[in-house]
């Protein structure tokens, strides 16, 4: 898989978390690349992405700061 | 046409090219010649003690076939007495009042030493004095030049030495060997400088014979190092003008010197915020008359653009400049091959291949023909493609609309430390 169909897949997962509802609650970012934690206010879970492309990561950097806006 | 006039710092010039400190000014019939050739002002060869010089003293670099890529030398100041001097300066500023006539000084660092040259030098007539806190050899060795140049506390002590006893503008000439030029210019201007001047020549060796095994240049089979200049440096002394330019602290006019070579060079140091610029590599290879073409194209240059005058360019990019972190990382430009254009010599596509992204494909047509394609969606856009191919026009690097709107690495950094903030104070 090319870096660009990876990043699609992320985009996706992540698109599909915040279209269930949940919010960014905490990143963690290291070697490995970042640990996204997503909160659902509605179901009280959390779930947890490894965004490990680079425009993965931007991608979610875009939607923490649209929500901070 | 444009009006070229330049005032720096209160030196009046007919256009914004200066001859650099160096050998073209070495002495009044060089710098005659120069102001009849169309030189707005000369920097004068560096006043200080005679020294004594070594045979053997430049070296270039040349690389695939354009000579003097880049110039070193190991030459000292003037090795001439001051009288000699002072008296050809007076000379030549008689015979050309309009044109600037700059002193470059350079003595020991104490206060009575600056003060007696000064006034010595102001007494023949000239328009300013430029602080010599630059040469990185032989003077070096003897605390002078860039030793001191390099020590902050030196740099302004000395540049208010001269202040106490110059009566025109004084501009310190800074060393680029030195991790952070503008720690050293903002001292000059604590010290009182009315303009900085950059860069002197950085620390080089040549090169090494692989034949005898002796360094380039050597003297008698012993090589030093010496001073880099010439347009294999212009990079560095433009990117060091810039930082100054956008200094708050350096709040005083900059003459750009370092591989200027034409009057684009020039134009590229001004937007970046000099209000002259000097030049030595450039007049040393191709002779004084070379600032014809600069001013004929400085001045039609200024035409196209319908600006009234050369200073109406100073400072023109320098809010354009700005650090890493301010960059939108959501700008995205990816590379185009024109088929019509492309000769198929497939370098974009090694350079892809092997030191990029592997984005750039080898295709061929229905009727077999050979073409190269970009994969849009792997290009990050790094330019390297364009910078191989040899042909002008075959690659383009455009820019993609992104879906994403603008975000600097500072701002996604703060976005996720005031989440952190957030769960800290739950
Ligand atoms: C042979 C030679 C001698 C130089 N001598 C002096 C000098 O006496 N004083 C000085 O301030 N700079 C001296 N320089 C440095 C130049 O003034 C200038 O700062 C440097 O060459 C960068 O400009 P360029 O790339 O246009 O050559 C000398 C440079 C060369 C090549």
């Amino acid at each position: 898989m090319s870096d660009y169909q990876e990043y699609l897949a992320e985009r996706e997962q992540i698109d599909l978390l915040i279209g269930e509802g949940y919010q960014i609650e905490h990143v963690t970012e290291n070697l490995s690349g970042a640990f996204v934690d997503f909160k659902s206010k509605k179901a009280g879970d959390m779930k947890q992405l490894h965004i490990k492309t680079a425009d993965g990561r931007k991608y979610f950097s875009v939607i923490l700061i649209n929500r901070n806006r | 046409m444009a009006d070229l006039n330049t005032n720096l710092a209160g030196i009046k010039s007919p256009n914004p090219f200066w001859l650099a400190s160096a050998p073209p000014t070495n002495s009044g019939y060089q710098v005659q010649r120069a102001f009849e050739a169309g030189w707005g002002g000369a920097v004068w060869k560096t006043l200080g003690d005679p020294i004594l010089n070594v045979s053997s003293r430049f070296a270039a670099v040349s690389f695939n076939g354009q000579r003097v890529a880049g110039f070193n030398n190991i030459e000292l100041i003037t090795d001439r007495p001051l009288e000699v001097n002072l008296k050809e300066i007076y000379e030549t500023k008689k015979k050309f009042p309009n044109h600037a006539i700059i002193a470059s000084l350079m003595v020991e660092p104490k206060q009575e030493k600056w003060h007696e040259i000064v006034k010595r030098v102001e007494d023949v007539g000239i328009d300013g004095l430029e602080l010599n806190f630059g040469c990185p050899h032989g003077m070096a060795e003897r605390g002078m030049g860039s030793a001191s140049g390099q020590v902050p506390e030196l740099v302004e002590k000395q540049t208010y030495w001269t202040k106490e006893a110059a009566k025109t503008p004084v501009i310190v000439k800074l060393t680029p060997n030195i991790t952070d030029i503008t720690v050293t210019a903002e001292s000059a201007v604590r010290g009182g400088a009315d303009a900085v001047s950059m860069i002197n020549t950085i620390n080089s060796l040549a090169g090494v014979d692989i034949n005898t095994w002796n360094t380039i240049p050597h003297v008698g089979g012993k090589g030093a190092h010496g001073g880099y200049c010439g347009p294999a440096v212009k990079p560095i002394a433009l990117n060091m003008v810039a930082e100054c330019a956008r200094n708050p602290l350096i709040n005083v006019p900059i003459s750009g010197i370092g591989g200027i070579s034409n009057w684009q060079d020039a134009v590229e140091f001004m937007l970046m915020g000099a209000t002259g610029v000097q030049i030595c590599t450039a007049a040393m290879h191709h002779g004084f008359r070379i600032v014809e073409d600069m001013i004929e194209g400085l001045s039609n240059y200024l035409d196209e653009k319908g600006l009234a005058s050369v200073n109406d360019l100073v400072g023109k990019s320098v809010a354009r400049y700005s650090d890493w972190g301010e960059l939108d990382l959501n700008y995205k430009i990816v590379a185009r091959i024109n088929k019509e254009v492309c000769i198929n010599c497939n370098k974009c596509h090694i350079a892809c291949e092997d030191t990029s992204h592997q984005c750039i494909d080898m295709l061929q047509d229905s009727n077999g023909r050979p073409y190269l394609r970009v994969r849009e969606d792997d290009c990050v856009g790094c330019n390297l493609c364009s910078i191989v191919c040899p042909v002008d026009g075959a690659i383009d690097m455009v820019e993609l609309k992104s879906d994403l709107p603008p975000m600097t690495w500072n701002e996604r950094q703060s976005a996720i430390g005031l989440l952190r903030q957030r769960n800290t104070v739950k």
